[in-house]
């Protein structure tokens, strides 16, 4: 039987279709890693299975137990599932110690000494035994996290459900929440991760979930989903893929304005001055190029698309424009007159031109 | 020492001003009471769904802590209540458990607003209930928020009671001033009387933190 059974699972925010009809399984042991842009629903997805959202349609069964049910004691069946913030949410008015301690002694009935004993192990696991008395406020993101952790590991939950754990954390605490939960993946907990640390993704799934378009886009194992994505939005969240996009409606247009924004866009993603530049000097290259030989009059319709790949380092330029039939490198021959075909051939590769219903079509990669 | 004895102490004097208390302690026991109910109903009524008593709520509130609590006692006394034959004591305690609600509202908005829902949802995926979830984690953040402030609006309760003089109650305030005014004394006579409100605001403390850990 499976910890985890997800029917159709529908999740509408107004008009906002977050989740739609989305089917999945989870069996014990596995470890799901689920991925995705912002806003992608892989948060919402993860509260409804804690039923913190009540979804639109569908069944979840938790260990065969239909949470979705009317009648359904949700208390109960909570207290076999932890989960695990971004603001790590612990209880601002209990010390560290009371806030292991309170579940398990008002719910599963534990004598408070058993409860302190099994939060001291836990605490001497994550390293924090110091910490047993402090307060919340007093401890780092980091420190928190960890004691996050623990306390739903106080209940012995059967699956804990990880939402985005790390990213409300400075760069220097990730590395010490997810030792705690690699630890725990190496004790073959069953965990869904919703995480954005793809070394990390990699490393302890077994199997990635990559979300969009209202449902799982893709699944399989981290090879799979790392080194070999099938589909289109797969490969350019992988490849961490970027856009920049501009068009041009006249022939006087702004070529400063255009200029300066392709700098910002390069300046965001980490371009280098170098690489900047060549990308700027293409664009005025086969901007110029196309109005003066292919298109005529002051009305121009002529759109630039560019793609940068963060993971592999490579932008991939799309030009459209209308007007006559022009291939800016058609000349072979070395032509000092035309000095934008030349630097263009020069620094692009994989040129490639195609006319048809009156536009021609530039593709080409720097 | 035979002055104060005179003033305050002797021919049944203690036992006047004994009643003055008394009529302030009843005044602001009563309106504490009825205000705290009243005002907890407001503060549901301002953060509820229901439109028409969210705008109640809201008018109702800037109206009373926007204007001088005495302009609310005259007008009941001399106008709403004027023919009805209700005690001037009552028409006090009506009056400033209006007042009261108003600011008990606020505070209780303002600390519903400090609920951290993070938390609750937290409990609740432990598999703490509903009710659970807002007395362990909930509540007592709440009272943490709301006691200082509670605090304060009871200790200026007391104060502004001593109003109730301009409706012919005889409380605290009116005792002092008739007492001073009879043996000529008004120097150590007011000190006393408010030595007296003090001593009140430092039960009123003493009451808050009764049971604090120290």
């Amino acid at each position: 039987m499976s910890v985890i059974e997800i029917r159709g699972l529908s999740k509408k925010f107004g008009d906002l279709s977050v989740l739609r009809g989305v089917n999945f399984s989870v069996e014990e042991g596995e470890r799901i890693v689920i991925i995705g842009g912002s806003g992608c629903g892989k948060s919402v997805f993860l509260r409804c299975i804690e039923l913190l959202e009540t979804p639109d349609a569908g069944n979840i069964f938790i260990d065969g137990q239909e949470i979705t049910a009317p009648d359904c004691d949700i208390d109960k069946i909570r207290q076999s599932m932890g989960m695990v913030y971004q603001r790590f949410n612990l209880f601002a008015h209990l010390n560290v110690m009371d806030n292991l301690c309170l579940a398990p002694v008002t719910l599963l009935k534990m004598p408070r000494a058993d409860a302190e004993k099994k939060a001291m192990e836990l605490l001497v696991q994550v390293g924090l035994v110091a910490k047993a008395d402090a307060y919340p406020q007093v401890l780092s993101g980091g420190q928190q996290q960890r004691i996050a952790i623990c306390r739903t590991l106080m209940m012995n939950p059967k699956v804990i459900l990880f939402d985005e754990p790390t990213s409300a954390l400075d760069p220097t605490m990730v590395g010490e929440v997810l030792a705690v939960i690699r630890m725990l993946a190496k004790k073959n907990l069953t965990m869904i991760i919703v995480t954005h640390e793809m070394n990390f993704a990699r490393e302890v799934a077994t199997k990635i979930l990559f979300f969009a378009d209202g449902g799982i886009y893709e699944q399989g194992t981290p090879a799979e989903i790392f080194d070999n994505p099938k589909r289109e939005k797969t490969v350019a969240f992988i490849q961490r893929e970027k856009y920049f996009h501009y068009e041009i409606t006249e022939r006087h247009f702004d070529l400063m304005e255009m200029q300066n924004k392709i700098a910002l866009f390069a300046e965001k993603y980490g371009l280098s001055n170098k690489y900047t530049y060549r990308v700027q000097l293409c664009c005025e290259e086969i901007i110029y190029e196309m109005l003066d030989n292919a298109c005529a009059g002051d009305e121009i319709s002529m759109v630039i698309d560019i793609t940068y790949a963060e993971a592999v380092k490579q932008t991939e330029f799309k030009v459209l424009c209308g007007g006559k039939n022009y291939n800016p490198l058609a000349n072979e021959k070395f032509d000092e007159e035309d000095l934008g075909a030349v630097i263009l051939r020069n620094v692009t590769k994989d040129f490639s031109h195609s006319y048809e219903g009156g536009v021609n079509k530039i593709s080409f990669k720097l | 020492m035979e002055l104060v004895y005179k003033i305050f102490i002797k021919d049944g004097a203690w036992l006047t001003i004994l009643n003055g208390l008394w009529a302030t302690v009843e005044i602001s026991a009563l309106s504490l009471l009825f205000g705290t109910i009243i005002g907890a109903a407001l503060c549901s009524m301002r953060v509820g769904k229901i439109k028409p008593l969210e705008i109640f709520a809201r008018v109702y509130i800037s109206i009373i802590r926007g204007s001088p609590v005495l302009m609310l006692l005259m007008l009941l006394f001399y106008g709403v209540f004027a023919r009805s034959g209700i005690s001037p004591i009552a028409v006090a305690v009506i009056t400033f458990s209006m007042h009261t609600a108003a600011h008990v509202a606020e505070l209780l908005r303002s600390s519903l607003m400090g609920i951290d829902t993070g938390q609750v949802e937290a409990a609740r995926t432990l598999g703490f209930s509903r009710w659970q979830a807002f007395k362990l984690v909930a509540l007592p953040q709440i009272v943490r928020i709301a006691k200082p402030v509670y605090q304060s609006t009871v200790i200026n309760l007391i104060q502004w009671t001593s109003v109730v003089g301009y409706v012919t109650i005889t409380d605290l305030t009116r005792v002092i001033n008739n007492t001073a005014s009879r043996t000529m004394q008004p120097m150590i006579t007011i000190i006393g009387g408010m030595l007296i409100y003090l001593a009140l605001s430092y039960a009123v403390h003493k009451i808050f933190h009764f049971g604090d850990k120290k």
